[in-house]
């Protein structure tokens, strides 16, 4: 698995994971009665803890995730050259080791390229989210309900993009 | 009948008679990912002129040693009596 695949799944998993997360809060925080169908400002309060953790968890994991990797990396090239006394080769390795991270991790075009196409989709994720929660209040459904749709498609906007990066990744572009 | 429009490229083929150059080694020379050179050897990506330039020159080559434009005629698929609609 490439550099750029690797880190799109950690990022779909990670979006995946905290829109559960909410989804899960909400549902716990509406049964106990701490959320109201007419109240929205608590619901305004978690939303915006959410993506306060959101921020936090992504930075997280991108983090945890280049850490990880380079590890990654750094063991596979030393498998592959084996264990060495000579200080000038042990010099060489880490040189390598480090040129490869650096290697792995380029932004190019075809990356360029991919992140503008998977913007796209999300987009027009983030549009039928809108979309749809029009129609969750033209229909009579209570307010609650319509914010909640579109937070969950900004969420659901994330991962789509990710994914669909993946999709352009192996498929080609 | 549709025309097909195709860029082909000799990537592999120059890269084993450049002593069997690594894909890695390729995109150190071109400046980009190995999954970009990956992808456009195996034709799943167009790459811009100014990469397909560097690609060559990582060669040695004139670009139309690397990449070829071809145009294919592509037969309509005959209609249900057998004829080509």
């Amino acid at each position: 698995m490439t550099y750029q695949i690797a880190r799109k799944i950690t990022r779909m998993l990670s979006g995946t994971v905290l829109f559960i997360v909410y989804l899960v809060q909400v549902n716990n925080r509406y049964q106990s009665g701490v959320l109201a169908l007419e109240e929205l400002q608590s619901l305004a309060q978690l939303m915006l803890v959410f993506i306060g953790i959101g921020i936090g968890v992504t930075i997280a994991v991108e983090i945890i995730f280049h850490v990880l990797y380079s590890i990654g990396i750094a063991v596979k090239e030393s498998v592959k050259v084996g264990s060495c006394n000579d200080e000038d080769r042990e010099r060489n390795i880490e040189e390598n080791i480090e040129k490869n991270i650096k290697q792995e991790m380029v932004e190019d075009e075809m990356a360029k390229l991919i992140d503008l196409k998977s913007l796209r989709v999300g987009y027009v994720t983030t549009g039928i989210g809108f979309f749809a929660s029009l129609i969750i209040l033209v229909l009579g459904y209570p307010v609650f309900l319509m914010v909640n749709i579109l937070f969950g498609s900004f969420f659901l906007a994330g991962i789509m993009e990710e994914f669909a990066k993946i999709i352009y990744y192996l498929r080609g572009v | 009948m549709g025309k097909i429009f195709e860029i082909t490229n000799e990537i592999r083929k120059l890269r084993f008679f450049a002593d069997e150059m690594t894909q890695q080694q390729l995109a150190e020379k071109a400046g980009v990912s190995r999954q970009t050179i990956v992808a456009v050897e195996g034709g799943k990506y167009n790459p811009s002129l100014e990469l397909a330039f560097r690609i060559a020159q990582a060669f040695n080559v004139p670009i139309e040693e690397v990449f070829q434009y071809r145009v294919i005629e592509k037969k309509k698929k005959p209609d249900k009596k057998g004829e080509p609609s």
